[in-house]
Order: C-alpha cells, then sequence, then structure tokens
C-alpha cells in the first residue's frame, strides 16, 4: 500500500510506508491524541490494539476513529474534537481541576433547582463532552445486509483461529473464518507472524473455508449467529458453532497517573519503535512481568530505544539487556507528571525510588477479550488461544479505572459509599465499561472491585457485568440495514407520466402521479367529461380451484354465492375480531374462478390473507398474483364509453357490461378485463391489461379521446372524486377496530351464511349499542383550502368526541366536506360538531349523486 | 431476534423473510364465550407453543411450527 497524505488541524504530516495514522502522528510530535471525556485531561497513545478511547480522532470527519489501527492510506484529514480552543491547549482541562465539585453522578444532584438551570448546562456538557460533532452533510450512504450459514464461524484469525479453522475442516464442514483486519496485518514480523503465514497458507488451501477479512463481529446472538460488519455491508451469519478466538489485549493497569501521555501497554510501544521506527520515548522504563512482556522489552532495546531500567520477577532478570537496569520483583507505585510523563515511583525491596522517564511501558499479563462468549448463554460457543486464558486478578491501585467514560478508582469508590454495591449498578451509576471499549480495559477491574468490597458470601455483586452488543463501536446505519430497505415499486405506465410531466409521489410503496398539474381540471374532466387514471397498483389475484367460492366465501362476509359470472361485488374482509381489515372488487369469472382486485396498499395483505385461510380451512384453491402482470387504466366521465367505443368493436354497452360487472374485450388491439367501477362516481371502466401494453394503451386512450377533451388525473383529483362520493379509504379513515357497522357497510355483510371470518365477533358486538360511527361532514366556515381539515379534533360544548379523518373541497358540491367518526353522547350522535371555529355538520352519504345514477350511466 | 425458520418449501431461511401469523388456534367456537376467549385471550403460554408462520417474502406459504417461547428453539 503506497502511504497516504495527513492533514492534521491544517498542516501537513509525513507518512512512512506502513504506517497508521497514529504512527504518523507520533513520528510528528504528537502526544495528546485526545482529550478525556469529562475532565479533559490529555490522552495519549496507550494500547495500540483498538481497544482504548486514548487516540480516538475524527477522519475526515468522521468521528471516534481509532487511529492506532487506521492505515495511513489515501488523502486524510484528521482532527481532535475535543478541546477549546484545541486539545493541545484545552481550557476545559478546568473540568479536571473541578473534579472534587463534580463527583459521579454530579449531573443528577445538581441543577435541579431552578428548573432552568439544567436546560442551560444540559447545553454546556453536550457541548464539553461527547466525541465530536457528526458530519451532517456528508452523503448518505446505505448499508446492505445480507444472510450467510455455515457450520462452524471462527471469530478471529489469529495463531487460534487459524488453527480452529482447521479443525474440522477435514470432514467437510463449511467454515467460516472472520476477522476485523487482513490476517497477519498487525501482528510484528517474528515468530508469531511466521506462524501465522504458515497458517494462512493451509486454511487459503482449502475450499472448504471461506475467509472474510476485514469483517468485525458485533455480537453474538442466540440461534447462534453473528453479525458481521465491513465493506459497507453487515452479514448475518449463522451457525451450527462458533469458535471464539478474539485473543486477548495487555492488561489496563490502575495506579496513580495510569492516564498520562507516555504511559504505554507493551504491544503499542514495541509497535511503534520495531514497526514504525519511533521510539515511544528518550527515557524508557519498562514494566514486564510476563514472557511477553520481556520480548517488547527486547524489541524495544533491538530497535534503539533507551530503556533506563525495567521491572521485571526474578525469572526474568538474566533476560534484561546490559544497557538496561533490572528492578527485580519491583513494584510500580505511581506514574507523576502534569500532562505528561515525567516520573514514575517504584518499590524496591521496600524502598521507594523515583526514576525520571518520559516513556513507561506496561506488560504485565493479558486480559482475554471473551465478551462475544459471555454473550451466549446456553449457546454451543468454544473460547480458544489467548480469549480462553483465566486472567488473574487486578491490582487495584489507583489512578483511572475506565479511560473512555473518564471514570477514576475514587470516582467507583464514592459511588461505593452511596449505595451502588454491585458491579451491575456500579455501572449504570459511574458509566464505568459503558465506553466504547466496551468494558475490554475495565470490566475486569469493576467487577474485582466490586467482590473486594462486597461481603464474602455475596457472589452476585462481584460478578462480571453482562457483556453486551456491540463489541465494537458501529454506524446506526450499519444496524438499521437488514430493516431499511426502501422499495420504489413502479407501474408500467411510469415512464409515460414522467414525460407528461407528472409530480410523482410515494403511495404505499408506490410511486404515484399525484396531479398532472391541473387539479382543478383533471377533476373537471371526470366530472363533465372523460378522464383516465392509471391504476396499475391496485392488486389483482387470480382465485380458482374446486373450492374457489369457499375461500372467498370465508374471507369475505357478504354474500358470494349467487354472484353471477360477469357480474362483481364489493367484498369486505374482517379479521376475527370482527373488525374491518381489508376491502375489495371480487368479479366471477365464466370458469368458476374469481378476480379479486383489492387495495393498492393491503393487495400483500390480502394475499397473505387469501393463502392463510386456504391453508386453515384445507381448501383445494389456486392462488396467482397478478398484481404485478397487469396494468391497469381507469377511464371515467359521462364520456367514457363513447370514448370506448372508439377503440373496441366489442359490446360496451350497459346490457352487456352492466354495473356492476367485467367482461373480456379488445381495446385498440390490446386484451383487457373490462370492469365497471364505481369508486370516482361516474360510468367508469378499469381496463386491466397485459403490463408491457400499457403504454400504447394509454397512448391509443389519449389519442382517442382528444376530440372528447380527455385529461390523465392522478391521486390528488381521485382523492376529492372519491370523497363526494363518501368512499372510504381503510387506514385513513378507519380504525383498528372498526366493525361494519360503524363504517355503515353492514350492507356488505350477509349474516345469513353460516361461517365466514368474523362472523361470530359481529353477533357478539351485535348486542352491544354502538358507540362510534363513521359520518359524512360539511364543513360551514372552512379554510379555503379544506383539506386542511384532515386530522382536526371534532368537539360538542368543547369536549372532544371525534376526529375528521379525510376533508376536501368539493367543486360540484361547492363546499368543503369531508369524513370523521364521532362518538355517541347521551342523547345519541351529535349532528353538529365543531372543528376549531368551523363548524361539521353531519349529513348522510354519498354527497355527490346519492342514487348512483351516473355510475351505472 | 435471530430465529431461523425451516420452512416446509425452501428450508431453513433467515426469520426476517417470515410473518408471524399468531398461535394454532381453531377457527371456530361452541358459543359466543368461548369464540370471544379464543380471539381475545390466547393461550400465551410459556414453552413449547404451536404458531403459525408465513413465509412472506418467499413461497408464501402459511405453516404451523412448534416453538419454546423461552428459548426460541424450534422444533
Amino acid at each position: 500500500m503506497t502511504p497516504g497524505r495527513l492533514r492534521f488541524e491544517g498542516r501537513d504530516v509525513p507518512v512512512l510506508e506502513g504506517d497508521t495514522v497514529a504512527s504518523a502522528l507520533f513520528r510528528a510530535g504528537v502526544r495528546t491524541f485526545s482529550r478525556s471525556l469529562k475532565g479533559h485531561r490529555r490522552r495519549g497513545l496507550y494500547c495500540g490494539t483498538g481497544e482504548c478511547p486514548n487516540c480516538a480522532v475524527t477522519v475526515d470527519g468522521v468521528p471516534g476513529v481509532r487511529s492506532c489501527i487506521t492505515p495511513a492510506t489515501g488523502d486524510l484529514r484528521i482532527e481532535r474534537p475535543r478541546g477549546w480552543p484545541s486539545a493541545d491547549h484545552d481550557l476545559l482541562h478546568v473540568a479536571d481541576l473541578a473534579h472534587p465539585l463534580m463527583p459521579v453522578g454530579f449531573y443528577l444532584k445538581t441543577f435541579i433547582r431552578p428548573r432552568f438551570a439544567w436546560r442551560t448546562a444540559e447545553r454546556m456538557i453536550r457541548r464539553a463532552t461527547g466525541s465530536g460533532p457528526l458530519p451532517m452533510d456528508a452523503p448518505a450512504t446505505r448499508t446492505v445486509s445480507r444472510h450467510v450459514r455455515c457450520d462452524t464461524i471462527v471469530v478471529g484469525a489469529g495463531v487460534a483461529g487459524l488453527t480452529a479453522a482447521l479443525e474440522p475442516a477435514v470432514d467437510g464442514e463449511r467454515v467460516l473464518l472472520c476477522d476485523g483486519f487482513a490476517i497477519g496485518s498487525r501482528v510484528a514480523p517474528g515468530p508469531t507472524l511466521d506462524a501465522i503465514r504458515t497458517l494462512e497458507a493451509r486454511v487459503r488451501a482449502n475450499p472448504a473455508i471461506e475467509i472474510m477479512e476485514g469483517y468485525a463481529a458485533l455480537g453474538l446472538f442466540d440461534g447462534p449467529s453473528v453479525p458481521l460488519a465491513g465493506a459497507g455491508e453487515l452479514v448475518q451469519v449463522r451457525a451450527e458453532r462458533v469458535v471464539v478466538a478474539t485473543g486477548a489485549t495487555e492488561a489496563h493497569q490502575l495506579f496513580p497517573g495510569n492516564d498520562l501521555p507516555g504511559v504505554w501497554l507493551g504491544r503499542a510501544a514495541s509497535a511503534m519503535a520495531a514497526l514504525h521506527g519511533v521510539p515511544p520515548g528518550r527515557r524508557v522504563v519498562v514494566v514486564a512481568s510476563t514472557a511477553e512482556g520481556v520480548e517488547h522489552l527486547r524489541a524495544l532495546v533491538a530497535a534503539g530505544t533507551p530503556v533506563v531500567a525495567a521491572l521485571v520477577p526474578s525469572a526474568f532478570v538474566d533476560e534484561v539487556p546490559r544497557e538496561t537496569e533490572a528492578i527485580v520483583d519491583g513494584e510500580l507505585v505511581e506514574a507523576r507528571g502534569h500532562g505528561r510523563l515525567r516520573s514514575v515511583v517504584v518499590r524496591e525491596r521496600g524502598e521507594r525510588r523515583r526514576i525520571r522517564c518520559d516513556a513507561l511501558v506496561l506488560s504485565m499479563g493479558l486480559a482475554p477479550r471473551d465478551e462475544l462468549a459471555r454473550m451466549a448463554v446456553g449457546e454451543p460457543v468454544r473460547l480458544v488461544g489467548d480469549a480462553a486464558l483465566d486472567a488473574g486478578e487486578p491490582r487495584l491501585g489507583g489512578g483511572y479505572l475506565c479511560l473512555c467514560e473518564d471514570v477514576a478508582l475514587h470516582d467507583v469508590e464514592q459511588a461505593w459509599t452511596e449505595g451502588f454495591r454491585s458491579a451491575e449498578i456500579l455501572k449504570r451509576y459511574t458509566t464505568a465499561t459503558m465506553g466504547p471499549c466496551r468494558g475490554a480495559m475495565c470490566g475486569r477491574a469493576l467487577a474485582c472491585f466490586a467482590r473486594d468490597h462486597a461481603d464474602a458470601a455475596d457472589q452476585r455483586s462481584g460478578a462480571r457485568t453482562t457483556a453486551r452488543p456491540p463489541l465494537r463501536p458501529v454506524a446506526l446505519e450499519t444496524l438499521a440495514a437488514p430493516v431499511h430497505e426502501v422499495v420504489e415499486k413502479r407501474t408500467g405506465l411510469h415512464e409515460v407520466h414522467l414525460a407528461a410531466g407528472a409530480n410523482l409521489g410515494w403511495s404505499s410503496g408506490w410511486k404515484r402521479a399525484l396531479s398532472y398539474g391541473d387539479l382543478a381540471g383533471e377533476y373537471r374532466a371526470v366530472r363533465e367529461r372523460v378522464g383516465m387514471m392509471d391504476v396499475g397498483t391496485l392488486g389483482r389475484f387470480l382465485i380458482a380451484g374446486r373450492d374457489a367460492a369457499r375461500l372467498a366465501g370465508s374471507v369475505f362476509a357478504g354474500r358470494i354465492e349467487d354472484l353471477a359470472p360477469g357480474r362483481s361485488r364489493y367484498v369486505l374482509a374482517l379479521d376475527e375480531g370482527g373488525y374491518v381489515v381489508d376491502d375489495g372488487l371480487l368479479c366471477a369469472v365464466e370458469d368458476g374462478s374469481y378476480l379479486l382486485t383489492s387495495t393498492s396498499g393491503g393487495a400483500e395483505r390480502m394475499d397473505a390473507r387469501l393463502r392463510e385461510w386456504a391453508d386453515r380451512l384445507q381448501l383445494h384453491v389456486h392462488l396467482l398474483d397478478r398484481t404485478s402482470e397487469l396494468g391497469a387504466i381507469l377511464v371515467a366521465g359521462p364520456r367514457a364509453r363513447d370514448l370506448l367505443e372508439r377503440l373496441t368493436g366489442d359490446p360496451i354497452e350497459a346490457a352487456a357490461l352492466p354495473y356492476p360487472g367485467h367482461r373480456e374485450l379488445t381495446l385498440a388491439g390490446v386484451p383487457c378485463r373490462a370492469i365497471r367501477s364505481g369508486f370516482v362516481g361516474e360510468l367508469a371502466f378499469e381496463l386491466h391489461h397485459p403490463r408491457s401494453r400499457g403504454p400504447e394503451l394509454w397512448d391509443a386512450l389519449l389519442r382517442e379521446g382528444k376530440a372528447l377533451e380527455i385529461s390523465p388525473f392522478g391521486l390528488d383529483a381521485l382523492e376529492v372524486l372519491r370523497l363526494e362520493k363518501g368512499h372510504l379509504y381503510l387506514g385513513q379513515d378507519t380504525l383498528p377496530d372498526d366493525t361494519p357497522a360503524k363504517l355503515g357497510l353492514n350492507w356488505a355483510v350477509d349474516m345469513s351464511k353460516p361461517w365466514f371470518v368474523g362472523k361470530a365477533a359481529l353477533e357478539r358486538l351485535a348486542e352491544l349499542p354502538p358507540t362510534r360511527r363513521l359520518a359524512g361532514l360539511e364543513f360551514e366556515g372552512a379554510p379555503a383550502e379544506g383539506a386542511e381539515l384532515r386530522g382536526a379534533p371534532l368537539t360538542v360544548g368543547g369536549a372532544v368526541v371525534g376526529r375528521v379523518t379525510s376533508a376536501a373541497n368539493s367543486a360540484s358540491l361547492e363546499r368543503a366536506i369531508g369524513l370523521g367518526w364521532i362518538r355517541r353522547g347521551e342523547d345519541g350522535f351529535p349532528n353538529e360538531l365543531g372543528a376549531g371555529s368551523v363548524v361539521a355538520r353531519v349529513v348522510s352519504t354519498p354527497f355527490y349523486d346519492p342514487l348512483g345514477a351516473r355510475v351505472r350511466g | 431476534m435471530t430465529l431461523e425458520i425451516a420452512c416446509p418449501t425452501c428450508g431453513p431461511r433467515p426469520h426476517t423473510e417470515f410473518a408471524y401469523g399468531g398461535e394454532e388456534l381453531p377457527h371456530v367456537a361452541p358459543d359466543a364465550e368461548a369464540d370471544f376467549a379464543r380471539v381475545f385471550h390466547p393461550g400465551n403460554v410459556e414453552g413449547p407453543q404451536r404458531e403459525r408462520w408465513f413465509h412472506a417474502l418467499g413461497c408464501r406459504s402459511w405453516f404451523v411450527l412448534t416453538r419454546d417461547t423461552r428459548t426460541n428453539r424450534i422444533g
């Protein structure tokens, strides 16, 4: 990889081959990488493995990026968001000096009175803390989601993970090996890397092993399943077994001054010296109590780092290089300095001793990263390698317990004295372990603290806090990936609408034409001449087979048996509680099958419902969803038949195609099923045709309709047209517990049928007095735009007794009309209600052409 | 939260493809009271429960499975 170019707070920082953002910045002299969350204390490089929060900077506007694991490739803009005026000279550092005034949970205890104090204080606190502002102007990106299945998933591709991946592979099992980084990319050259390369070659040669590099596990859920985030996608892996090989991090140490810049964990320090060629300090003290620590010590010395002293156990004393003073079995007491490390105090054979230094490297044992395994109680999960280590007890000497949330040991002690007496509630009160490291650095120490302080008998208070997903910081966009899936459905006439300059809008998943620019003209065309509309969004279903009539009779509340071929009927579907859930138009076809049209938004629901009852009643039916296969154009208006006659030789007079009825015909050479429709209240034909032939049919209608002054109309005109007829939109005009009686739709229910879905419930409900109903409303004193009344509460004597569900200005009636539900009062349903200053009068529907003479045409 | 459901037609698929259809219930009851209980007071058992699922983003078929409501184990 070619080194990139770093712009760090306005200046260029040189980048060398193999650099991370952190190493480039450190080489350039940056020591303060961030300011701590609350006290604005200086924080420098510490863990070097992406666990601790210290190196988090803002990269290209994205806050909270761990610079120690971010390769310095490409063109990067780096900022340190916290600190004012800058992270190097931060006046908010007074927060640290004021620490005694701001004890843990201080914002729960202060700013209580006066009430406005908190509002002001909260604004200030929010500005002073946090990880920096989010890039609000960043382009929207979309994370996609997919599912993967395997037998074994191995999380972590270190030595243990690679070994585990090779184990079951001999049986031909599918193994998925994932790691947040490329295999071996974060391991310094040496025997470990050699081992990894050898294993890697075998893993890559094995076709049963799928390798996903750059995919980080976010958690472990029942199943077991492991979501992985990487490469712009969220992969949800479902496996039979999980192997957790996430390794270990060097244990965070607690002693006074442990968060000073200049205090390093061994891996970070040796990588900085050996991989990037920058010594972590000019006078370095190393504390190495493990074999790995001694390795780091040697790596530092070999890279030319001046190590002045090393605290080692007696067993390792011979390993200490000659130029370094060995302090055998010494104890680290504290680190001193102001803003950066100046010296450390050690205890050697009971004597305290101060050593001047500018870097302190700690390698005192490992803390296994076993969170994944602890998330999955009872799941088939195996821990391998360092993740399975049994770590020793951390020593609670002082200093900062939780670096992410800036919680010092004495904060936790205070919380304890306030009565928060278990690890779980200490966590909640102090927020320790809640930061971006997810407790990797501090979880063990917190549990240990609680265990030390609790009664020996109290096992629970010292238990480790529950490990929770996500395992690492993750963008909300990634979490939303499986549920945020925008589907834009288009009819076969979409391009036609675009070309006509239609104003398109969303309507239950479809992109539909709202209007073609002249709402009033579109409306008038339908009422006075002829209009046409794309209704290809309607659900269309073929119900066929031996039990087709039984299915229709069961799902729909109306009478079905007497529906003769060629006729159609409005049908209502109820749920088992007797509530109206769907409606549609059922057309009986000559061969004993039915064509059902449903609402545009309810098509999938309708399909599911039909299939559900076909299954529950064990019926022999064929159900075919023809929605996407058929287009549909509604031709409506007093001249609609004149127009169709110009395009077909088939009979379409009232006797041959009555209302409500349907028949097959050929229009302008396009085979159609024409269904007489009553929705807009005029003579109207729905022309259902093969989707691909929609534009051809649309053009023919438009061409022949020219003489009749035809106009296409959209959803906005339809809203007025249907409202004038008092037709309701299920969902918009209804509530979830509306029975047919409440909607005035009892005429569509046949209680003499032996059974249909919801019949028993209707029988029960019939005994109760009606308490609410949907009513037609006329408004007096309505605003110029009557539609604004939609949603307005309806009142009687100041008490709210209803709500307007639909409203529009009716050109034919020359006033605002609407639908709304009203509640019954002591003396029956009210006839006059208030909607603000507007008077709403209850009237019978339809408002327009009450006898339906125009529809029958 | 991450169920895997074995569809009789399509085999094991992630639960996000399915819609839950409630407990398996008889579709009739002997009287009004029993019908009310059937619809509004279903079993809501703690343990293995027979329930209806719909493979909405797949073959669109309904089927019945047994799920343990305590552990989410199916079958």
